[in-house]
């Protein structure tokens, strides 16, 4: 077992080198990466200077030329401040709902058995193949019915429960051995109690993954934010930028600055999580 | 709380024997598990999903038969009426056409680029960190921050893009002002954006990926290209299957890049099917709900026609 143990460290302690036949193939790699790095190097680097002095100096502006200007009038075009807010509420209150319908609904569909189980999962799968943008006329008459037009609440309401993250731990929960929750429930645990303090512990990765997929889902959110509000103040970031690109569509250093403050918390995420993200796509997303 | 204690075998005597692989542990132990709320638990998501889809895609269904007064109430039965308008204006042909190339156009080019920078990675190489982060770095961007950005860059005079190929002495490039090249900017914005969530699916497929299998192929010599297309391809058909499917459908979808980008211009030549819906139901004064709704249901019918084809016909050659 030792000896078996002992050859990845030998062959990690030869450190890799750089082999002339590796050329090419790094050349490739770090023109791809310019080219798709570039959109993001104008996102936080072109807000703080001047349209024109940026591309003067060959992308590489002088210090001499930093300015806050830019991000001064990508506030004021659009109230950014009170839209962040917004976001916010939007996406902690939709990202709850569906976490907690999707859980309740992911537990109800793997472990207790019932008549119609089968036709239930079946139809939750469905809603997958249908595409949400197809629904909006009659759930914008829905919803402006209901009084919640130019609402935070208008805006949640249609996502609170949604068949992807349903589907993310279906899978979870059906991988999990069924002994776990026998045992659970036989201890006298209720379903609420064994989902709580059994099933989604044990699943934690894949939950989190559940719950950055929704997060990102409800901040990413653009067509029916777009159509359920009115008010600039109530509107979500999203649909803001839009604003900025239709007002100062001749000052793209505005429209960068603008963006920039709106990416910043997703850019960090990917950063800090990138590890997260490869190994929870591989569960999550692939059965 | 009476504590009736319902077990499932005294409920259904014919249930043991029929299942033949009566007499698990886990079967004698489920004997003891009271019925709880369970199924129940399912009633939350079932109830809104039932409200907020179901329900709508019958009322839009109902709502495409029927004509539409000023402000937008359905009048009465017009049958397939409205159908037959839309689909004898040869603009609507070409407002699904340009949503089919917008789709296929992006989906191709982010997953070709996102399986290119997987395989070149797949071996240690100086920076491949860096790289990893780099390759998933577009995740981070919505559809509308995207958008936001390229506009900015493909801008007809103070574009970024436009003044560096002017220092390069090459002409001013229509992205935006031309529907071919509007067509092909919109898709390349989207491809950008959807490259992240590519790189991330197969980058982590690749991870799983059993090693004596890669380790032999390699033993046997097989190299280059015809290593990545017998071997590493088929391999990661399943995700690339799920990235094929999953990005054809949001593709077909496009709405906010349009939006943001050209206003389905120049000429309507960058029109999608969500953004055609858009301008009858929200875009113009008098909303007109009988023929957005047409839309819809076209959209749906296409989303359906092209997911199964997927299925039927590129489904086959995935292996594992």
């Amino acid at each position: 077992m030792s000896a078996v143990g002992s050859i990845p460290r030998a062959a990690r302690s030869r450190r890799p080198r750089l082999r002339a036949a590796d050329l090419p193939r790094l050349l490739v790699l770090v023109l791809l990466a310019v080219l798709i790095a570039f959109p993001v190097y104008l996102t936080f680097v072109s807000g703080f200077f001047r349209t024109g002095s940026f591309v003067r100096s060959g992308l590489f502006p002088p210090l001499g030329d930093f300015t806050l200007d830019n991000f001064v009038a990508a506030l004021t075009a659009i109230p950014l401040g009170q839209q962040y807010l917004t976001s916010i509420v939007v996406m902690v209150l939709q990202t709850l709902g569906q976490l907690i319908t999707s859980a309740l609904a992911a537990y109800a569909l793997v472990f207790p058995k019932w008549r119609g189980r089968g036709i239930a999962y079946a139809l939750v799968i469905a809603t997958l193949a249908i595409p949400g943008e197809s629904l909006v006329v009659p759930n914008y008459q829905l919803v402006s019915s209901m009084g919640l037009r130019d609402t935070v609440f208008g805006i949640i309401i249609p996502y609170l429960a949604f068949g992807y993250p349903i589907f993310l731990l279906r899978q979870a929960f059906a991988s999990l051995p069924r002994e776990i929750w026998e045992a659970s429930r036989l201890d006298g645990c209720g379903d609420l109690r064994t989902l709580l303090l059994v099933v989604m512990p044990a699943c934690r990765s894949q939950v989190t993954t559940a719950i950055m997929w929704s997060a990102l889902f409800a901040w990413n959110g653009f067509f029916w934010p777009l159509l359920i509000t009115d008010s600039p103040v109530n509107r979500t970031v999203q649909v803001g930028l839009s604003q900025l690109v239709s007002s100062e569509s001749t000052a793209p250093a505005a429209i960068f600055a603008g963006t920039a403050l709106v990416l910043l918390p997703t850019v960090i995420l990917v950063i800090v999580s990138q590890r997260f993200l490869l190994s929870g796509m591989s569960r999550g997303v692939l059965r | 709380m009476t504590q009736t204690t319902l077990t499932r075998r005294p409920d259904r005597p014919g249930e043991a024997p029929a299942d033949g692989r009566g007499g698990s542990p886990s079967r004698r132990a489920r004997n003891g598990i009271r019925a709880g709320i369970g199924p129940w638990m399912l009633l939350p998501a079932g109830a809104l999903l039932a409200v907020f889809l179901y329900g709508p895609l019958v009322t839009g269904v109902r709502l495409s038969l029927f004509g539409t007064d000023l402000f937008g109430d359905p009048t009465r039965f017009v049958g397939l009426q409205n159908y037959l308008t839309l689909l004898a204006q040869p603009s609507f042909w070409q407002v699904v056409g340009t949503t089919l190339l917008i789709a296929t156009l992006s989906m191709s080019m982010s997953v070709g680029v996102a399986l290119t920078a997987v395989i070149l990675l797949r071996k240690w190489i100086p920076g491949r960190g860096v790289l990893r982060v780099v390759f998933s770095l577009p995740f981070a961007y919505s559809a509308a921050s995207a958008s936001a950005i390229f506009s900015g860059m493909f801008a007809p005079a103070a574009g970024v893009v436009n003044q560096i190929l002017g220092h390069a002495g090459i002409g001013a490039v229509p992205w935006l002002q031309q529907p071919g090249w509007a067509i092909f900017t919109i898709a390349l914005t989207t491809a950008w954006y959807e490259l992240g969530f590519a790189f991330l699916v197969l980058a982590a497929a690749m991870r799983t990926l059993p090693p004596e299998v890669i380790e032999a192929a390699e033993l046997d010599g097989a190299s280059g290209l015809r290593f990545v297309r017998s071997i590493l391809v088929p391999l990661l058909s399943p995700s690339l299957f799920f990235l094929l499917v999953t990005q054809t459908i949001s593709g077909l979808q496009t709405f906010t890049q349009v939006r943001i980008l050209t206003g389905g211009g120049p000429a309507g030549g960058t029109t999608t099917l969500v953004y055609q819906l858009y301008m009858y139901a929200f875009g113009q004064g008098t909303p007109d709900y009988g023929r957005a709704s047409v839309v819809a249901v076209v959209l749906v019918l296409i989303v359906a026609l092209v997911t199964w084809l997927q299925f039927r016909f590129i489904n086959r050659r995935v292996t594992a």
